[in-house]
């Protein structure tokens, strides 16, 4: 099976671990700086001249206060949605086809929501007090309170947490076999793995465990982005208990559709070993996803239209037959495709991946239009008052900054693809009970980092919510939301402490005798003992011939 | 010796208290009750002049960047004048003169996350220019649009900085703005009366903010709704009063007066 898996024309086992460059590589991390270098040149414009060179106006005066930027920040998590979601699922479910899919994902994760964070920047008009005021004052009361720390801090926190803990023993095969120059990046990330049963026992545990906190913490993200919309009674097309699921599906249907995407075109151009049938996995996905989006539309629309407020009704003739119906058309018309054409191909005894692949763009596509068509009309004709209907055209400095985002992405990849491997090696399947000897310091230690971490999260939530503050505007404590965001990030960093704590050392040392030399150099941390570890683990020994990693 | 030391124990003790005594009778003068700030427009003796939109403007600062088509939508406003189609159907005035309306429970406050957007003690929705980070959260969340963007850095002519109010902050660009109830002058006359060792009277607070001193028909009145015998709480209990978008839970502190509604 594996053979005939790997005998597919696109894979293309090559000798070593990182994968050569074909020319398409070249070309696309040159596109990724242009886009790059493009949207920080019209992001000083802005900075220069103000918002008054976007395309946005104040609402209810002829504009609309968000566009491009938000749909893009709100696209971009989406986005981000599909690496987590099918690592966690492919780890809780024993959905082994995925895993070779599943560290790509993990890295779109993680790059899409950097990119994600930079876009909400480029909206901010002050984005200058927006980096120094948040971490000291943000208001649990605003549900960009999500956005900012449960978003950026946990959320992003967790992927990487996930992406570490997961890549530690690839890493410590890189020690090995990646660039010499590059030796002291694989020992921090190998951080003393040792190829060891227990380490592997651990191992197991913990990925088990990240997969099932991190799946609410998801949820609870992707909600928050969609109650920005959804909660604000004042704003007919957007007031509806539909946003949060809706947003939730439609980041699912754009993050899967662009993981097919980067999977795909990585695949072709580096020549990784990733059977097909990982991307058919993902296509019914795509198709279920896309569906369930469609059916959403359809009961919004339906309640928006069949005996609805009037000024409901009103903005959703707006967007399917007045103004903005073109835009509507192309996004719902990308999202049907986005279904039709993998469920087709799942149909098919023989599924296309390329016609994947499209789909994917296309869905792509769908989903950027249809968050336009979420944050755009309700602005401009969605007031309860005779207010002036607004107008919104994306500036070509807010196309710029949306390509610059875009590039961000793409490099991350990219570059990244270049250092590390971007397939797990072989590994023994992971098991969640496998037998560990009895540890009591560890345990300990993680419990007691875990209390630590949740006792700093009810704390900083409490004061972020300014229950001790009495009158005062400020929480009692300096740097509030940080506390609680720390809390979050310790939480998950658990996950870390459990597995490089270093195992207790067997040999007694003499206490008596002390040589200076030997004393300055001892480890003083947890990391540095962890990476001496590494430089002494025991080379394990080579695989053997008929592994594909070996074969010319 | 002991005489003297009891005599001096006496005196220290009595030191605080005589401190004591004429600060709680000026404490029991000086007008530290609650307020609850309202206004009521009357419109049926609104002439739509726009003299408060214009007296509004001069007080608070608020730039115009001329007439550049680049800058429309992005001309702030405190006080507009709201024209209506007659034949609406939620049934609202034609005309209507717009302030913020300073919601008991209003929806800018809530979704500010910095905290930028607060109610004052006494009912005023302020913002703090200094803090707000310019995401805009409170201008999609107000179902009214009464609040307004710095678009770009505010230009001024030599002759409009000659005319700058030095009473209120000019505010920078990136950053939201609004209607305070002109709190300048509510605070300058509080404080004012306050020396005084008196309240501000009704008849000081109802043509107090710019708007209503401007006001050629004397349609809008300002003052404290909870007292019964303010002029500006008479007339929220008018037959004729009403308040926008009450569905929506808001609470505005803005009351209309129109005979027949429609």
């Amino acid at each position: 099976m594996l053979q005939r898996i790997y005998a597919t024309p696109h894979v293309r086992p090559r000798p070593g671990v990182l994968p050569t460059p074909r020319a398409g590589w070249y070309v696309l991390v040159a596109l990724g700086l242009g886009a790059l270098a493009l949207g920080l040149w019209a992001y000083t414009i802005q900075l220069d001249r103000g918002d008054i060179v976007t395309g946005m106006r104040d609402p209810g005066r002829g504009g609309a206060a968000w566009g491009l930027y938000i749909s893009l920040y709100v696209y971009l998590v989406g986005i981000s949605f599909a690496g987590i979601t099918v690592a966690s699922i492919a780890r809780l479910l024993k959905l082994h086809v995925l895993e070779p899919v599943a560290r790509i994902a993990e890295l779109l994760t993680i790059a899409s929501l950097v990119a994600g964070a930079t876009a909400v920047l480029a909206d901010l008009g002050r984005s200058d007090r927006g980096l120094a005021s948040l971490p000291a004052l943000a208001r649990p009361s605003s549900p960009f309170y999500g956005t900012f720390t449960l978003v950026v801090a946990g959320y992003l926190f967790s992927s990487v947490v996930a992406f570490f803990v997961t890549g530690r023993r690839d890493a410590a095969r890189m020690v090995r076999d990646g660039p010499r120059a590059l030796r002291w990046f694989y020992r921090l990330w190998a951080s003393g793995y040792r190829f060891t049963p227990e380490e592997h026992a651990r191992h197991g545990r913990t990925t088990f465990w990240l997969a099932i906190t991190i799946l609410p913490l998801l949820v609870t993200a992707h909600s928050t982005l969609g109650f920005i919309f959804g909660i604000q009674a004042g704003r007919p097309g957007w007031y509806s208990a539909l946003m949060a699921p809706s947003f939730i599906v439609l980041a699912g249907a754009s993050g899967i559709g662009m993981l097919i995407l980067t999977v795909v075109i990585l695949r072709r151009m580096l020549g990784l070993r990733i059977p097909d049938a990982s991307i058919h996995w993902l296509g019914s996905f795509l198709w279920v996803l896309c569906l369930v989006y469609l059916y959403f539309t359809v009961v919004e629309e339906l309640t928006a239209t069949y005996a609805g407020p009037a000024l409901d009704r009103h903005v959703a003739h707006t967007i399917v037959a007045g103004p903005f119906s073109r835009s509507f058309a192309v996004a719902i018309g990308c999202l049907f495709l986005g279904f039709a054409i993998p469920f087709v191909q799942y149909l098919r005894a023989k599924p296309s991946v390329a016609g994947l692949a499209i789909a994917a763009g296309l869905v792509n596509i769908g989903a950027l239009v249809k968050r336009l068509l979420i944050v755009v009309p309700s602005q401009t004709h969605g007031s309860y008052l005779a207010l002036e209907d607004g107008r919104y055209a994306p500036s070509w400095i807010e196309w710029a900054v949306l390509a610059g985002t875009i590039g961000l992405v793409l490099l991350i990849v990219l570059v990244f693809a270049r250092i590390f491997p971007l397939v797990h090696g072989e590994e023994p399947a992971l098991e969640r009970d496998a037998p560990l000897p009895r540890d009591p310091v560890r345990k300990l230690v993680c419990l007691g980092w875990a209390a630590t971490a949740i006792a700093l999260i009810a704390v900083g939530l409490t004061d972020s919510f300014r229950l001790w503050s009495g009158t005062e505007l400020d929480p009692r404590l300096p740097m509030a939301p940080v506390i609680f965001a720390s809390g979050v990030m310790m939480l998950f960093a658990t996950a870390i402490v459990y597995e490089v704590l270093p195992a207790r050392r067997r040999r007694p040392r003499s206490p008596r005798i002390v040589d200076r030399a030997r004393t300055h150099a001892a480890p003083r941390t947890v990391l540095a003992a962890a990476l001496r570890a590494t430089e002494r683990r025991p080379i394990p020994p080579p695989p053997p011939p008929s592994s594909p990693r070996s074969q010319p | 010796m002991g005489a003297d030391r009891r005599a001096f124990l006496r005196g220290t003790l009595a030191l605080p208290v005589l401190a004591a005594l004429p600060r709680g009778a000026e404490a029991a003068a000086a007008p530290h009750r609650r307020r609850r700030w309202g206004m009521a427009i009357d419109l049926d003796r609104c002439a739509a002049c726009n003299a408060c939109s214009v007296a509004c403007r001069q007080e608070n600062n608020i730039p115009s960047y001329g007439a550049d088509p680049e800058f429309h939508g992005a001309r702030p406003e405190w006080m507009s004048m709201l024209w209506q189609e007659p034949e609406r159907p939620d049934g609202l005035p034609e005309l209507l003169p717009l302030p913020c309306m300073h919601c008991a429970d209003p929806p800018c406050v809530k979704v500010c996350p910095v905290g930028a957007t607060y109610k004052d003690p006494d009912g005023i929705t302020m913002q703090v220019w200094d803090r707000c980070i310019g995401c805009r959260y409170c201008m999609v969340a107000c179902p009214y649009s009464r609040r307004s963007f710095n678009w770009s850095e505010p230009a001024w002519t030599a002759s409009e900085q000659q005319m700058l109010n030095p009473d209120v902050a000019t505010r920078p660009h990136g950053v939201v703005e609004k209607c305070t109830f002109c709190h300048h002058r509510v605070r300058a006359l509080s404080e004012r009366a306050r020396l005084e060792g008196r309240e501000p009277g009704d008849d000081e607070l109802q043509r107090l903010p710019a708007c209503a001193a401007a006001c050629p028909a004397g349609a809008i009145t300002f003052g404290d709704l909870d007292d019964a015998a303010s002029k500006v709480s008479a007339q929220a209990a008018s037959p004729r009063a009403f308040r926008l978008l009450e569905h929506l839970g808001t609470e505005p502190s803005v009351y209309y007066l129109k005979k027949e509604r429609g």
